[in-house]
């Protein structure tokens, strides 16, 4: 029975926080920001700037001098360290002022904010975490064996802006039918694993006959394993079977907050060259399936840009929207307050492929005889 | 930001079932025929042979993800035969 008059159900939402996940970051490539030249960088609701100094070191320091707030995006790498363009106050990777140029002594004591960085795989990354405490190891992002191999192509590497809080893109990793709304996938075999710090996406798709594939050959399907290490980066192990040949690539998914209310989206691309796919086919393959993937988060960030932020999504039978937020939540809160269920295994599967009818006739020839033994 | 519960549970909660290889005991949550929702503790995950062979080939495979336990999969199969683990879409087919 329904009630007599209908509640009208409301959408909810607090703000988004106004602290920023702890956790690995990917800002790029290494290529891009290793030239010996400071870059600026909008993350975590402060300016940046990222800088390798004379020793090899890319370090991510608070973009402002703590002298007079100059900007040292604006200034100029001498030696291992970056000098601010107001008065050549010379900063290192580690925070401290090494030197001011025209006094004898330097405030040693004092320290600007600094982020732990990692270069790996062509990538660089940044550790931020609130509480200033260091990466632990078992959070470290695997490695991605293809990315220094010969056997496989460059990043193909794109990056966008997105006007909207960073949970949006999080949520696609429950979202199975927008695989098929929004990616051109048919999913047969679908899972989901959170544990840890670790949220996985499992996900065999057969080809949509009635869209274009990605490529010149028929698309029998494809296998992806999609993990988030932590609260922005996703490597996806994606392989395209196709009919004559499978390719072999590795999709990364990852972004960092510029604010609560924006964040830098990037994706990049490998593929395995192989007698099917050498050199230049590979990176051919590379820029299509970029492209094509491209494509997917063009129309998610056309959603996403006009949706309302939803704290009560109204869910039936499909997605688990509210624990992936659970898991989600743990980069949110102090390190000692992350609860049991947040970081719990959690599996959610969905296989379209079991032969259903027929076990289905157990169950209710086994449900019919315990009933008719009076057990139920 | 306090995250909400998920009010399908509420209508339809999750059942404990047991593994019968090594007694792990989860929560298990069965939406319809193909889909299946199990949520773990430390305990069961602590116990569950199959992941602990899992994590010993971990350092050797790929990334390390342990997919399921095939035996617990099979538990919650059994669980669904003996009418213990209900489906949702087929309760509501029955009393609706």
């Amino acid at each position: 029975m329904q009630s007599e008059i209908d509640e009208i159900r409301q959408i909810e939402a607090e703000a988004a926080p106004a602290r920023f996940a702890r956790g690995w970051h990917c800002l790029g490539l290494t290529r891009d920001f290793g030239d010996g030249k400071p870059h600026a960088v909008h993350a975590f609701g402060q300016k940046l700037v990222v800088f390798r100094g004379g020793d090899g070191r890319i370090n991510v320091l608070d973009g402002y001098c703590r002298h007079m707030g100059g900007d040292l995006s604006q200034g100029e790498v001498k030696g291992d360290e970056i000098a601010c363009p107001f008065h050549d106050w010379r900063w290192g990777g580690d925070g401290r002022c090494k030197k001011v140029p025209y006094s004898k002594r330097a405030p040693r004591l004092a320290r600007t904010a600094t982020w732990t960085t990692l270069e790996q795989d062509g990538m660089l990354f940044l550790w931020n975490d609130p509480e200033r405490n260091p990466p632990p190891p078992e959070q470290a992002i695997p490695r991605i064996e293809g990315a220094t191999s010969d056997e496989w192509t460059d990043w193909h590497w794109y990056t966008t802006v997105v006007n909207t809080n960073c949970r949006e893109i999080i949520d696609n990793v429950v979202d199975m039918a927008h695989f098929f709304y929004i990616h051109g996938s048919l999913p047969t075999h679908f899972k989901n694993i959170f544990e840890g710090h670790v949220a996985t996406q499992y996900m065999n798709g057969e080809g949509r006959p009635d869209i274009g594939d990605p490529g010149e050959s028929k698309l029998l399907g494809t296998t992806s394993v999609a993990s988030y290490f932590g609260p922005s980066f996703m490597i996806d192990d994606l392989t395209y079977h196709y009919e004559d040949a499978d390719h072999k690539t590795i999709l990364i998914n990852c972004h960092y907050p510029i604010d609560a209310n924006s964040f830098v989206l990037q994706y990049g691309i490998i593929v395995k060259k192989s007698d099917a796919l050498p050199g230049d086919a590979a990176l051919q393959t590379a820029i299509g399936l970029g492209d094509f993937v491209k494509m997917g988060f063009e129309q998610d960030v056309e959603i996403w840009k006009n949706k309302a932020r939803i704290d009560n999504p109204l869910l039936c039978e499909e997605g688990p929207v509210y624990q992936l937020r659970r898991w989600y939540q743990q980069f949110y809160v102090d390190a000692a307050d992350v609860q049991p269920d947040m970081t719990d295994r959690f599996e959610y599967e969905l296989d379209t492929t079991s032969p259903n009818e027929e076990w289905m006739k157990v169950v209710e020839a086994n449900l019919a005889a315990k009933s008719a033994a009076g057990t139920t | 930001m306090a995250v909400r519960s998920d009010n399908r549970l509420a209508d339809f909660p999750m059942v404990p079932v047991a593994c019968s290889r090594c007694g792990a005991c989860v929560l298990a949550r069965k939406s319809s025929w193909n889909q299946t929702t199990v949520q773990w503790n430390a305990e069961a995950s602590a116990a569950c042979l199959e992941r602990r062979d899992a994590q010993d080939l971990a350092a050797h495979s790929g990334r390390g993800l342990f997919l399921a336990c095939s035996a617990l999969s099979g538990s919650i199969h059994d669980a669904v035969r003996s009418g213990d683990l209900a489906v949702v879409d087929e309760s509501v087919r029955v009393t609706t």
